[in-house]
């Protein structure tokens, strides 16, 4: 099967799954607990106030006809209006999202390099003492939630050693880069603002260091397994016996197929960082996409949880597609999933 | 490399230096915070609101009313007239004159959306007329007394700016949008302070209105930075670095000592009028009968509560906390005794064996569930069954919506919507408040209703706080519900950097005023 085929394939399979998505979120939110309405207007707003903001949001509606409307106006980009922010929802998003996202490719980045050379190393040197040192860190790494590595940091690197920024994306006495693609460095960059964008990067590096641990742990932990496996193959012991030197082995005949496990683990990792960033970006005031999905459930703010739900379906269907692509391209022997057994 | 450590080494210092800015004043609130006159009315918005825009009149710290835009006023004699008399050298921000017009288009614009504070004039407020461009009247459907003090929340809007920016698709036909996609993030004020930027999930960014009409001290910030975390550990990093001068009240108990200890940081406590309520159903067996009330409010421990589990508050007298301008002080006040407990029980036709409670407290407040397994404990003293059930807010108020659905007993912090008691009174016990999370009561009782219409009414000061004492001493007498303590307020802030009035004993009882950042000063 071609790629493009593939991706057609796939593209149409991810409508079906973004209307039942869509289903799934209108129902849970509609039959949660709490008139939204009422919780954003106040216990002393007037009666005829809430009607009236329950018949502009079509709450006074039946349950399919809200749905019609939702989807309509999501068809055409208008989400609605947050009763939190009280702005149009694909404002916020616009907004937010970006600043998640930063923060989700800068610790997809360290969680990929790190992780898969500490995974690589540990795997090539097992047994041995630096395997162990690896592994132990793995280990409190995978068991330690990313919000209490970004506890620790503030405390050691903002309280004790003052060293890195702790709340926000950019100091407020330097002048922001004009908006281009939402990304505070990128913008920096573009626009060549380099006071910006380093300090950009400083407020990066807590929030971002925090969210990858936990998911560089893990890497590792597969990476090194994989590693493991793959090492005891005959392909590897042939190899081995034509004399090839273990440097090249490692690079060349190792590490591209031990990668597949990590490939499928990384995307999910990435995808799982934006929607799981809440308490990090909470910690250090990150104008986050993920606290503001957390925000607009806490406060039964329909429009804005039925958009967060779909944008994160969305992604996570976006990076699976990438995922079995880098798969398929790792693995010559993977053709997409059709052909297998032919 | 070592070019590259250089470049860091100076964004470091950079951002050092940022930090340490002269003349800004930075405080953290729980977000969100709405700058939209008709729409915030939380302590973030109210304190942001306050800073941009100016009212008829301003609280002293007795929470009297002092001429500010308005220079006097009078009433009719029929007390359904109220006439001001407005300031001519008032500038907006564009540096246009404020004039009645303003005043006209605020109210109307409030009353119209129904939003933010419009409660406090709606029902109230027939109509507003500009009679000239320094006169402004007010005319009532019914009198309203505390009328002056609830012009705290009048915040005076430039209508000729929101004008040109209000969009014409909306839900106020006419009037459109009424200018609140612009007033979202933009302020239309003639305050002491305008908003530089305002990113609605982070922070909001006001500088220091240099033709204020008022004169304002050298050493006021020049300008000011709502931050929008409660986060401890970013609260304690943020003003260990001299970047934070004062820190939001949520943080706990734990949290305040350890800050205290920082160099330069100390911790104020002020009352700002707010109490907690166990609010007991009085239409549901067996807490409608009074001395089944009033023997679980014999029982209650109050002396832990105010030393154990909310330390450095004190126990309440009554429904008004004492610091609002009305409370009576002579009401009686509860204190535990069990042997009056179980004689008021043995009053009671209900056996409590078989009528075991209900009380429901407020998941998102953990504080709240050491007081009800404290109740739970001292009820079990006089053979009192209690179920402790902990239900999220949402869930509270939609359970408080039915008298049927109502609990036993809820717990809830409440604090007065205008500085005075009848405020409290009002939306905690008539019966306009009974389907909301402000009365688990229940009380529907007319000739109550009656005594606080009439005490609302009543224009004379004197007068109506004379009233206002005889329903405090009723409202205990019917013992509906039980006060347990009143909140103190506490904030840690860098006492080496800023003279905070409110931290010297100068408090103004009204949510946000405290935070007026023109009173506030910066030290060199």
């Amino acid at each position: 099967m071609s790629v493009l085929k593939f991706l057609i394939k796939r593209l149409i399979y991810s409508i079906f799954v973004l209307l039942g998505l869509s289903v799934l979120i209108f129902g849970i939110s509609r039959v949660l607990p709490g008139d939204p309405v009422r919780m954003a207007l106040g216990a002393r707003a007037p009666q005829w106030a809430v009607e009236n903001m329950r018949a502009a949001m079509h709450l006074d509606q039946p349950l399919y006809a809200q749905y019609w409307y939702w989807l309509s106006g999501a068809v055409r980009g208008d989400l609605g209006q947050s009763l939190v922010t009280r702005r149009q929802v694909s404002a916020d998003i616009a907004e937010f999202f970006p600043a998640t996202l930063e923060l989700a490719l800068f610790a997809g980045i360290i969680m990929a390099a790190f992780g898969i050379t500490f995974g690589a190393i540990a795997g090539r040197y097992r047994n041995r003492w630096i395997d162990n040192v690896i592994r132990i860190f793995s280990y409190i790494g995978v068991v330690t939630p990313s919000y209490v590595f970004a506890i620790l940091f503030v405390l050691l690197f903002g309280y004790l050693l003052r060293v890195f920024p702790t709340i926000g994306r950019i100091s407020g006495g330097i002048v922001r880069p004009p908006t281009i693609t939402g990304l505070m460095t990128v913008d920096s960059l573009l626009s060549g603002n380099f006071v910006a964008l380093g300090d950009a990067f400083l407020h990066l590096v807590l929030p971002g260091v925090s969210l990858a641990l936990g998911s560089l742990a893990q890497q590792a932990r597969i990476a090194r397994a994989s590693i493991s496996d793959n090492l005891n193959k005959d392909y590897i012991a042939s190899v081995r016996s034509f004399g090839v030197p273990e440097r090249v082995i490692m690079c060349k005949y190792l590490l591209k197929p031990s990668l597949i496990p990590t490939m499928s683990i990384l995307g999910l990792d990435f995808a799982g960082i934006v929607a799981n960033a809440f308490l990090v970006e909470l910690i250090f005031n990150w104008p986050g996409f993920s606290r503001y999905g957390v925000n607009a459930m806490l406060n039964k703010d329909l429009n804005a949880v039925a958009a967060v739900v779909m944008v994160l379906g969305m992604l996570f269907i976006t990076v699976n597609i990438l995922v079995d692509l880098g798969v398929a391209w790792l693995d010559p022997r993977v053709r997409l999933g059709t052909e297998r057994g032919k | 490399m070592k070019r590259i450590l250089v470049v860091a080494l100076a964004i470091v210092l950079v951002c050092a230096a940022v930090g340490l800015a002269d003349g800004v004043l930075r405080i953290t609130f729980a977000w969100p915070c709405k700058i939209d006159p008709a729409v915030g009315s939380d302590q973030a918005s109210s304190s942001a609101l306050l800073n941009m825009y100016d009212t008829l009149v301003y609280p002293d710290t007795s929470g009297n009313a002092l001429a500010h835009v308005a220079t006097s006023w009078e009433v009719s004699d029929d007390s359904l007239v109220w006439t001001f008399h407005l300031r001519n050298d008032v500038r907006f921000h564009d540096g246009t004159t404020l004039t009645a017009e303003d005043v006209k288009y605020s109210m109307d614009r409030l009353l119209t959306t129904g939003e933010g504070y419009a409660f406090l004039f709606l029902g109230r407020v027939e109509s507003t007329a500009a009679i000239d461009d320094y006169t402004v009247r007010f005319t009532f459907s019914k009198p309203f007394g505390p009328f002056l003090t609830t012009l705290y929340r009048l915040y005076i809007l430039n209508k000729d700016l929101v004008e040109a920016q209000t969009s014409a698709s909306g839900p106020y036909g006419e009037k459109g949008d009424y200018g609140k996609g612009f007033l979202t993030d933009h302020d239309a004020g003639s305050g002491p302070y305008t908003c530089r930027e305002f990113r609605v999930e982070e922070e909001l960014v006001m500088d220091k209105n240099p033709s204020y009409w008022m004169p304002m001290d050298a050493q006021a910030p020049s300008e000011v930075h709502f931050i929008g975390t409660t986060e401890a550990a970013t609260v304690r990093t943020l003003l260990a670095r001299g970047e934070l001068e004062i820190s939001d009240q949520w943080q706990t108990n734990e949290a305040f000592a350890a800050l205290d200890q920082i160099d330069g940081v100390d911790v104020m406590a002020m009352t700002p009028g707010q109490a907690f309520y166990m609010m007991i159903h009085n239409r549901k067996a067996p807490t409608d009968d009074i001395h089944f009330r009033k023997a679980m409010a014999y029982a209650m421990d109050y002396q832990t509560v105010v030393t154990q589990i909310f330390p450095g508050t004190v126990q309440a007298r009554g429904p008004v906390p004492q610091n609002v301008p009305g409370a009576d002080p002579t009401v009686f006040q509860y204190t535990r005794d069990l042997a009056k407990a179980r004689e008021e029980l043995a009053l009671s036709p209900y056996d409590p064996d078989k009528y075991p409670i209900e009380i429901h407290w407020v998941a998102e407040v953990p504080d709240e569930e050491k007081i009800c397994l404290l109740f739970m404990s001292n009820m079990a003293e006089i053979g009192i069954k209690v179920k402790v059930v902990k239900v999220p807010w949402m869930s509270v108020i939609d359970e408080m919506a039915q008298m049927e659905t109502s609990a036993h007993i809820v717990t809830v912090f409440d604090s007065p919507h205008f500085p005075e008691a009848g405020s409290l009174i009002e939306s905690r016990y008539h019966s306009s408040s009974a389907p909301t999370w402000e009365q688990n009561e229940w009380l529907l009782d007319p000739e109550l209703d009656a005594l606080i219409e009439r005490s609302i009414a009543t224009v004379d000061r004197t007068e109506r706080f004379a009233l206002y004492a005889q329903i405090q001493h009723t409202i205990v007498d019917l013992c509906p519900s039980i006060f347990p303590f009143e909140d103190v307020e506490r904030h840690a802030y860098r006492s080496d950097r800023i003279v905070w009035p409110a931290a010297e004993g100068e408090v103004n009882p009204i949510m946000g005023y405290p935070f007026a950042a023109r009173l506030i000063r910066i030290l060199p």
